[in-house]
């Protein structure tokens, strides 16, 4: 073994090689930082160019963007507060909250560390664990596949922040959200209003993309100025070293969670990291800095995700079931080089396991360090005026979100979501339960009625079932028995911290956004329920729970938004009508794409972007606009993609 | 076990006459590409045996294609490939210049006429096929060793599949032709998550395509954790699905175990649909169609193509592992037959619903 060790530490250390693991790990750091964009985004954009060189270096140019997509990814996430992916969202929240207490540094720097670390973790586990995960992938059976995602929804519930009802009802949206498309226990689509496009369910990046990087970026061009509203310091790296230190033990516990996530095919990397986060949560006395800017969330979700990422690799490898997305592209690129994954893979190309095993190392180690010598650069960026930034931002994710089924309903979709995350936003519904109740319904559907078909009931008893669950419970039971004790000790006066629902986050935001966020809920969920009467009993029981749940939340929200605003007497207050026109704009951008194609619908948003709203000169607005164009139309390119063509009238290109 | 590198005899026969055939015809398309590229629209994501399968036949076509054109392979995936049909018929010249490379996850909503199907298989011009085949293998805890134990399992056997209208229904009327008495669990992922549970023990009884038998399942079998029982078969001389499939000429095609079980010739509507489906899925398992109006030229340098990519030894040994070692079937061997199973009688289209419908709750 360990002359395999060292024979691929040789096949890796080839130049061209390392240059493509370089290479990979540029694109997975541009794509980790660009919001909405992830893993999947960044190898598929290189997948046409893997085949171009030998499979060593190939499949080293994937690894390394597999290996940093989550370490870069914490810079967008505290600096921006948008998550590149829902494995992220729990940085965001708690990484942006510091940022903007001016402790960007301590965020980014922790981050970093924790991913590495995550990232190291799972390339031991690769190493040391391949040879022996088989049996334990297979322990893990349908029932355990469906109490780890009942977990990560339970620990997900743990950010639907102190407004109880607003954030159940968040997480009720996104499981209605993720119900979309073909029901798994019944030959029944739901949700779908005749559109093909529709049948598959709505996908994962394009709900991540609209809900949060659309929504982000209108609030921002409209604000104008920079990203950050004002210079924010970085602070001293030092700091972060130290908090490291301090939190190394959770970050290590947050990286065993994320590898066992990993050997999970198709939960992932969403549940382990809002188990970790969960963890995090449950082993922390004072809870009361969760969701205001916490470092012990920020350490445990990128030690967890990052693992979780990389350990993906070990059911691809040894069952040809990949545990992730980005682990199915990097499947398909085996399989083209001529390696067939499975037990004897392991044993007959001992050379090639270690070789992806050094990568994956030495990419997480390079990546953490690249990212501390970039920050400083990008945290520059966000003095410059926004709309600047926004023109690429939004062709990127137009590009990015039209690789989904290259339909316009992919455009369609995208900009839909992102006026939806616009009035969550400026209604102050947290978006993140959405995202993770989306990730979570199918597998949790799906896992349930495989289980009580194969195994009945008899599935409650199973060992595995039992250990997972005990993640839920005996947190559960710490925290009653902590309480008692105290109350038992300090006599019943105790105050209550952090659970005060009352509902303070929602009034101070625009309250007729609220309201009409309110009825829209009222108006989806009942809707969803008269539809869902029609479905057959197998396709219901998912549905039920988000809708029923949802429509009485929504409610009793609705009869609480109007209660207040007659007890306030303003009947509307309308603070972010200076966005409408920016929302309008994106929303006409859309219209025209449509109607004129991506080709020339493109610089008319250009000229809006940087004339109207950026005020550049002519000239220079012109050649800024042309490079941004000709970046864009690259990026089709090298997708091997055409842009959307209009209804009515086409650009042709001359390429 | 040994995958033999002989073809299929009437394939042989079938490329002989077509070959004759084309060797009175004037060499006009000899660069025919000369200076074009192809897209090749795999409606499914990336990493999917049809993938696999498109990236693999990839260099050989831009080898053996005259005029050596660029081979794209375009992922359009959604609807369970329906998406990327649809938009090959809506979009796709008949000029040669786009292909459609797709399995029986396309076709068979074609011939159950679902209602999102804007594609119209049978009048589009099928340039190749590349076999499918598949093995049905139990666990050894079932004590099934052969064919004739099917009836008397130790256990109740279950089954995992993905969805009854998709890849499994093939197999799903094979179990209904023999009248096995098995529990059907629908709604895994794919085919692999369906062989880790087998692998767990939670089914007991499942099948691969051909790629992932080679790569996944010969192991187990070897191990003694698996038990192959039979194939899915082959079209044979007689044109049905009668021979044994060329890559595993060990086991026997469904239609032999139909013989055994019955003591005789498998017939009736059960066998027509398992016939029909089964051909699709397996023999013309993964298929390049080319768009209605596709002129003849096109399909001539096709037909050349594709002997020359058979005759090409790299394709031979790089084939055994990754496809499962099966030649390539020219236009001429598959038109005919493709259009017959493509297009099955109305008494086949109205038990296929009838069974969908009534016994797995399909909506059609």
């Amino acid at each position: 073994m360990f002359e395999n060790i060292v024979s691929a530490l040789d096949l890796l250390f080839q130049p061209v090689r390392l240059l493509a693991l370089f290479v990979g790990m540029l694109a997975g750091m541009i794509f980790g930082m660009l919001p909405g964009l992830g893993g999947v985004a960044a190898v598929s954009i290189l997948l046409p160019f893997i085949y171009l060189m030998d499979g060593y270096a190939g499949l080293a140019m994937l690894l390394g963007a597999i290996s940093v997509i989550y370490t870069a990814d914490t810079i967008t996430s505290v600096l921006l507060g948008a998550p590149g992916s829902p494995a992220s969202a729990p940085t965001a929240i708690e990484g942006h909250a510091l940022a903007k207490q001016g402790k960007a540094s301590l965020a980014l720097g922790v981050g970093f560390l924790a991913s590495m670390v995550g990232g190291l973790f799972g390339a031991l586990i690769l190493s040391v664990a391949i040879p022996v995960a088989g049996p334990l992938v297979l322990a893990l059976g349908t029932p355990e596949l469906f109490m780890f995602a009942l977990v990560g929804l339970c620990f997900a519930a743990s950010m639907v922040g102190k407004d109880l009802a607003v954030g159940l009802a968040a997480a009720c949206f996104g499981i209605l959200l993720g119900v979309v498309g073909a029901a798994p226990a019944a030959a029944n689509y739901r949700f779908i209003f005749g559109q093909s496009y529709l049948m598959d369910g709505l996908s994962l990046p394009i709900v991540a993309l609209g809900l949060f990087a659309v929504a982000e970026l209108i609030g921002m061009v409209a604000a104008g100025g920079g990203i950050a509203g004002k210079p924010t310091p970085l602070g001293k790296w030092s700091d972060s070293f130290c908090e490291f230190w301090r939190h190394r033990w959770l970050v290590c516990r947050a990286s065993v969670i994320g590898i066992f996530g990993g050997f999970v095919p198709a939960v992932g990397a969403s549940a382990s990291t809002w188990i970790a986060y969960g963890h995090a949560l449950s082993s922390t006395k004072d809870k009361r800095n969760f969701g205001k800017g916490e470092i012990r969330g920020v350490a445990s979700a990128e030690g967890a995700n990052n693992a979780t990422i990389i350990s993906d690799l070990v059911p691809t490898m040894l069952f040809s079931v990949p545990g992730g997305p980005a682990a199915a592209i990097f499947l398909g690129a085996l399989f083209s080089f001529g390696f067939y994954p499975g037990p004897r893979m392991v044993s007959e190309s001992p050379d090639l396991m270690y070789m992806i095993v050094w990568s994956v190392a030495l990419a997480s180690v390079l990546g953490a360090a690249i990212c501390f010598a970039v920050t400083p650069y990008i945290a520059r960026l966000t003095r410059v005026n926004f709309a600047l930034i926004a023109a690429p931002l939004l062709l990127i994710m137009v590009a990015g979100a039209y690789q989904g089924t290259r339909t316009f309903g992919d455009i369609l979709a995208l900009l839909a979501l992102g006026i939806l995350g616009w009035l969550m936003k400026n209604a102050g519904v947290p978006r993140a339960p959405v995202l993770v109740g989306f990730v979570l319904a199918t597998p949790m559907e799906q896992y349930f009625w495989l289980t009580t078909q194969i195994h009945g009931f008899t599935w409650l008893t199973r060992p595995g079932v039992l250990i997972i669950a005990s993640l839920i419970v005996i947190p559960l039971v710490l925290n009653v028995v902590r309480r008692l004790r105290q109350r038992w000790s300090a006599g019943h006066d105790e105050p209550q911290p952090q659970t005060a629902a009352d509902g303070g986050e929602i009034a101070s935001h625009d309250s007729s956004v609220v309201l009409v966020m309110v009825l829209l809920m009222v108006a989806v969920f009942g809707y969803a329920l008269v539809e869902m009467l029609g479905f057959r009993p197998n396709a219901r029981l998912m549905p039920s729970l988000g809708i029923v749940p949802g429509l009485l939340l929504s409610l009793y929200l609705l009869g609480r938004q109007l209660v207040r605003m007659r007890r306030q007497g303003a009947v509307a207050n309308l603070a972010s009508r200076k966005e409408l026109p920016v929302l309008g704009g994106i929303l006409l951008y859309g219209i025209a794409m449509w109607l004129i194609g991506f080709n020339l619908a493109t610089p008319l948003l250009l000229a809006w972007l940087l004339i109207g709203c950026a005020r550049m000169r002519w000239n220079s607005a012109l050649l800024y606009g042309l490079a941004v164009y000709a970046v864009a139309q690259g990026m089709f390119a090298m997708m091997r993609s055409t842009p959307p063509q209009g209804v009515l009238l086409n650009l042709p290109m001359p390429w | 076990m040994t995958i033999p590198e002989t073809p299929l005899k009437s394939i042989t026969a079938a490329a002989l006459v077509a070959a004759g055939g084309l060797a009175v015809a004037p060499a006009m398309a000899e660069e025919y590409y000369a200076g074009k590229s192809i897209e090749m629209v795999v409606p499914f994501g990336e990493g999917g045996a049809a993938y696999v399968a498109a990236k693999f036949l990839e260099p050989f076509l831009e080898e053996h294609l005259p005029g050596n054109p660029q081979v794209n392979v375009n992922t359009r995936p959604g609807g369970g490939s329906i998406l990327g049909a649809n938009w090959f018929e809506q979009n796709a010249e008949p000029d040669g210049e786009t292909i459609l490379f797709t399995t029986s996850s396309t076709s068979n909503p074609f011939v159950l006429g679902m209602e999102a199907v804007e594609y119209d298989l049978a009048a589009m011009r099928p340039a190749f096929s590349l076999p499918f085949g598949a093995v049905i293998y139990v666990s050894p805890s079932t004590g099934i060793e052969t064919p004739a134990d099917l009836h008397s399992p130790n256990m109740p056997l279950i089954y995992g599949g993905i969805a009854a209208a998709a890849s499994d229904l093939p197999v799903l009327l094979a179990f209904e032709l023999l009248e096995l008495d098995l529990q059907t669990v629908l709604g895994f992922d794919g085919r692999g998550p369906a062989r880790l549970a087998f692998e767990r023990g939670e089914t007991n009884i499942d099948f691969q395509f051909t790629p992932a038998y080679m790569s996944q399942v010969v192991d187990m079998v070897e191990a003694g954790s698996a038990v192959p029982i039979m194939s899915g078969g082959a079209v044979g001389d007689d044109g049905t699905l009668s021979a044994r499939d060329p890559a595993f000429p060990d086991y026997p095609s469904v239609y032999e175990v139909y013989e055994e079980l019955n003591g005789e010739a498998p017939s009736g509507v059960e066998w027509d649909a398992f016939q029909a489906i089964g051909a699709t899925t397996f023999n013309f398992g993964l298929t390049a169609y080319l768009p209605k109006g596709t002129p003849d030229e096109v399909m001539e340098v096709f037909e050349e193509a594709i002997a020359a990519i058979n005759d090409d030894p790299d394709y031979q040994s790089k084939s055994e592992e990754a496809v499962g070692g099966y030649d390539l079937l020219p236009a001429s061997t598959v038109a005919d037959a493709l259009g017959a199973s493509l297009q099955p009688s109305d008494d086949v289209r109205d038990y296929l619903r009838d069974l969908l419908s009534n016994k797995y709750d399909v909506e059609l």
